[in-house]
């Protein structure tokens, strides 16, 4: 018993002890290493001066010193009722210690206390937490849908008019004897539309060897001009007809934009190709080159992401392919699992993401608290 | 004689085991059928004569009439008089009819237009050969040496496109130094139907090898279908050819006022002479032992097309091939512990080598019309995939078509707009019953919004199709007073609800029952007796979201013609959806079999 009431004693005079000391350490001025930044930065927070409500009051100076150094350099100044600073001329690693002073006018500043901190970088950056997982989850969906299709399941992808009409854009070239124009734009290799438009170009050019018509491409760029170039001596060879092959079918044409048009309109009407495909990027030439074509009596087929050019070649063309559907058409005119599984996955994943927007939106009109609460889920700042 | 003053007709039709003819007489303003009489065809040995068949035919019609048709040993024609007949005339499908292959540079393109040709006049298209279709050379030369077509139709290239192509599908058939069939002396028909720029080159590469024949582009341009020169070349080189080279032949064309057509471009002229004259969307369907031919008229085009592997007899295992065992099952009203599969199979594989033999039990009867529903379900697939628009033409665009681009060469049957859906061929026309035959055209082609059903009663459309090129009106009075059996009207609204919502509501002032209002479910069928020739002003209630063709729930005010088999409402959905479950589907059946009084004992598997 008197063990216990040792032990008793000892515990309540630990617990005084400690809440003393915490008393006590309640620090005036607080410096913290900034989190999840890349490094470089240190927040410093302070309690409001005593003297902050009066009159001659005018705020706060924060200085710093670096380890090893005598004096306090000011780094900043800051109003009455800021008692925060980021300071993010930090160097990693070097240790700083940062004091605050309250400022009155004709008085002599008070040192409100001082504080230590390091500078670090974080390999995780917690406030994207959300991001993390929407990744995983697009991943893990593709994934899913890429092993689906390897493992012969038939994945559903609606029918896209413009794609189904590669075999007949074709086929009416061969039986008019006349050759297929393809343009791919104005981008240059590293644009996106215009790697779907050489995919594009590859597909188109297989069946063109199958069916023994001429094909010709007339390139604004030099570097797309040479890629493309390999890429439907590629295809030619696939298709078993290398001697087909024309090395100037494909060919450069200038890189002044409307020199392009005039060069290209030129070809269509003295060769007045059967059937004109435009894919890539497009820009004040679509309609030109569209209308030309459509003059010519060609059934044309374009494909741009470009949004402001597509209401032109959707009144020109016979057929268009908006947006994304360029970049899909890698997987519809393959049907190879890897794209196709992909293109699935992420359709998938745009899916949920239409419907966690139409959720937040609905919980906005219907409770703004829950909405805000519902939209801070895929904030990622910080 | 003028065709005006012509009172007695006869017409024959030497198919490939029955030869039929018909007698056709004037009774007042009006054409009728007298009498009909029917013989085995005698093509093949030991007679090998065709027209000992047409005499012993024509001769069972002169025994029922008492009128002279027959005089030393050849049809009677007497104008005017009170002995013979005032016409003769006939077809002939007999020796397998008139066999084909067709060549063109596109698949989808001008090889299709060649295929639409042959089959527009009546023939089998055994092969389609393309620049495009996978094949390397030699597999087409040896194609082309394997089938011994009567003829082969060439297409290919626009007037002034390409040249190469087409002259090297001529080669190919110049290096197969193609035999025909029939008349081992004579050089194979080849008809050249393509760019006119390539016909030099064409007849230097053909002209020697083969007997050609050019004609006009059936492609002139890409935008345009010009078939009528190429099928009139084919009839005239049936007649000249293929016909006179057969048995008996050269002797009944002689006798003929009219030149002998393909048993099949007859029917389908019959056909397009309703569609023409009634203003109708109609499909005809004549399902035979060996083939199943379709015939269509929509949006003014006519389109024929032969499934030549899907038949009731010859070729009824093919059937079970192409749509599978588990396809036919779902149509037979008993659990699968009633039906032996392998004893099915058996039933199947016999019917295939005595094609001759009928159903004697009601198993057995509701097992050959199962099979049949197949045969007409598949074969009108490939009817529609070949019944398209013009392919690789241009369009012309608004913004408005942004998200709604069509293509070319979509398939013109639309199902909701069609009018009138005749059957023919022994599983069809000699069904027990009649409302068998509406039940299996229903189910086989399901129909949309309000058709009509007909079944041909004695198959005589291939006579009253030789007749329309003369005489249309005659052929259309015995069409529609004779010819057709009529079945009724049948109303299906399109969609599909939940189980036991009401899918449509029908007002009308019914005869013999008054004013009827009546509400049938969803996947349900129901019958409502109404003569033939007796119409009713019905309103239809469509309940959302069933269409009748205006939209959604949306009234539509018909006449409904009455019929053997009174007027069909099908309210089991479209696109018809059998129940997976089993029992389900069991009972469903035996609900749609009780309510249309289909079958006695509403298809239990008792024996009849």
């Amino acid at each position: 018993m008197k063990r216990l009431s040792l032990a008793f004693a000892t515990l309540l005079l630990w617990g005084a002890a400690a809440c003393a000391a915490a008393e006590e350490a309640a620090p005036a001025v607080t410096a913290r290493d900034a989190p999840n930044d890349a490094g470089g930065a240190v927040n410093v927070a302070w309690e409001p001066a005593a003297a902050e409500k009066e009159a001659a009051f005018t705020g706060y100076e924060v200085q710093r010193r670096a380890s090893g150094e005598k004096e306090f350099v000011k780094v900043d100044r800051t109003a009455p009722g800021e008692l925060a600073f980021r300071d993010e001329e930090a160097e990693d690693g070097v240790e700083y210690e940062y004091r605050v002073q309250a400022l009155a006018a004709g008085e002599k500043a008070v040192v409100l206390g001082t504080a230590s901190a390091k500078a670090s970088g974080q390999w995780f950056n917690t406030a994207r937490t959300n991001a993390l997982i929407g990744v995983i989850f697009v991943t893990a969906v593709i994934v899913f849908f890429i092993y689906r299709a390897k493992g012969g399941a038939e994945l559903f992808v609606r029918k896209i008019a413009g794609l189904e009409a590669v075999d007949e854009a074709i086929g009416r070239a061969t039986e008019m004897g006349k050759p297929i124009l393809y343009v791919t734009g104005l981008g240059d290799a590293s644009d996106i539309a215009t790697i779907a438009a050489m995919t594009i170009l590859a597909k188109v050019a297989r069946k063109t060897a199958e069916y023994e018509t001429p094909l010709i491409v007339p390139c604004y760029d030099p570097i797309v001009m040479i890629v493309e170039k390999e890429m439907v001596k590629q295809a030619y060879t696939e298709a078993g007809k290398p001697d087909a092959f024309d090395e100037d079918s494909v060919f450069f044409v200038t890189q002044s934009q409307f020199g392009y048009v005039a060069a290209v309109d030129g070809i269509m009407l003295r060769e007045k190709p059967a059937t004109n495909f435009y894919m890539g990027a497009f820009y004040a030439e679509s309609l030109i080159l569209a209308e030309t074509g459509a003059e010519t009596g060609a059934i044309q087929i374009a494909g741009t992401d470009r949004v402001t050019q597509l209401p032109f070649f959707i009144t020109a063309c016979d057929y268009t392919l908006m947006g994304e559907e360029l970049y899909a058409a890698t997987a519809y005119l393959g049907r190879d699992p890897l794209f196709l599984g992909s293109l699935k996955g992420q359709d998938w994943a745009k899916g949920v993401i239409m419907a966690f927007l139409i959720l937040g939106t609905i919980l906005l009109i219907f409770s703004t608290d829950l909405g805000l609460r519902f939209a801070k889920l895929f904030e990622t700042a910080g | 004689m003028e065709l005006s003053d012509v009172k007695t007709i006869l017409a024959t039709d030497c198919g490939s085991t029955t030869t039929k003819a018909i007698l056709i007489k004037k009774e007042g303003d009006e054409y009728r059928l007298q009498v009909r009489g029917e013989a085995p065809t005698t093509v093949e040995k030991p007679a090998e004569d065709v027209t000992r068949g047409v005499l012993n035919a024509v001769g069972e019609v002169e025994e029922l009439t008492g009128r002279k048709l027959i005089a030393d040993h050849k049809v009677l024609v007497a104008e005017g008089k009170d002995e013979g007949v005032d016409i003769y005339m006939s077809t002939s499908s007999a020796g397998g009819g008139l066999q084909m292959m067709v060549a063109g540079v596109v698949k989808t393109m001008t090889a299709e237009s060649a295929q639409r040709a042959a089959l527009g006049a009546g023939a089998i298209v055994m092969d389609v050969l393309a620049s495009n279709d996978g094949r390397l050379p030699h597999q087409k030369i040896e194609a082309i040496r394997r089938l011994r077509p009567d003829m082969i139709l060439l297409s290919g290239g626009i007037d002034g496109g390409t040249i190469s192509h087409v002259v090297e599908l001529a080669e190919l058939i110049g290096a197969a130094d193609p035999r025909p069939r029939f008349g081992a002396g004579f050089q194979l028909p080849v008809i050249y139907a393509g760019n006119k720029v390539a016909r030099p080159i064409i007849e230097g590469t053909l002209g020697e090898k083969t007997s050609l024949y050019v004609v006009d582009n059936i492609r002139p341009v890409l935008e345009r279908e010009n078939l009528g020169p190429a099928r009139n070349e084919i009839h005239n080189l049936f007649m000249e050819h293929v016909m006179a080279q057969a048995p008996g032949y050269s002797k009944l064309m002689s006798w003929t006022a009219v030149p002998i057509m393909p048993t099949p471009a007859a029917v389908g002229a019959i056909i397009q002479t309703i569609a023409e004259r009634e203003g109708f969307e109609v499909i005809g369907v004549d399902i035979g032992g060996a083939t199943t031919d379709i015939f269509s008229v929509f949006q003014k085009v006519f389109n024929r097309t032969v499934s030549a592997n899907l038949g009731m007899s010859y070729s009824i295992s093919n059937v079970l091939a192409e749509a599978g065992l588990p396809d036919i099952i779902r149509w037979v009203p008993f659990p699968k512990s009633q039906l032996d599969e392998r004893d099915l199979r058996d039933r199947i594989r016999n019917k295939m080598i005595r094609p001759t033999t009928i159903p004697q039990t009601l198993t057995e009867l509701v097992i050959e019309q199962a099979i049949a529903r197949e045969a007409l379900r598949l074969a009108f697939v490939q009817h529609k995939e070949l019944a398209v628009g013009l392919k690789g033409i241009q369009q012309e665009r608004t913004i408005s078509d942004a998200f709604t681009q069509t293509m070319t060469g979509e398939t013109l049957v639309n199902m909701l707009t069609l009018d009138m859906l005749v059957g023919s061929g022994g599983t069809l026309s000699h069904a027990p019953r009649r409302v068998q035959a509406a039940l299996m055209l229903i189910d086989g082609f399901r129909p949309e919004a309000v058709t009509f059903l007909a079944v041909d009663s004695i198959f005589m459309m291939p006579q009253l199709g030789v007749l329309s090129t003369v005489m249309p009106d005659a052929a259309t009075q015995v069409f529609e007073r004779d010819c057709l059996v009529r079945l009724g009207s049948c109303v299906a609204p399109v969609g599909n609800g939940k189980k036991g919502q009401t899918c449509l509501k029908i007002t009308a002032d019914w005869p013999g029952r008054g004013h009827v209002e009546e509400e049938v479910k969803y996947g349900e069928m129901a019958r409502l007796p109404l003569a033939v020739d007796e119409r009713v002003k019905a309103r239809l209630d469509p309940v959302r979201p069933f269409d009748l063709g205006h939209g959604k729930g949306q009234t539509l005010e018909a006449e409904l013609e009455g019929g053997v088999a009174g007027v069909i409402f099908d309210c089991r959905g479209r696109p018809l959806n059998l129940p997976q479950d089993e029992t389900a589907r069991v009972d469903a059946l035996q609900r749609w079999l009780a309510a249309l009084d289909v079958y006695p004992n509403h298809g239990s598997s008792e024996a009849a």
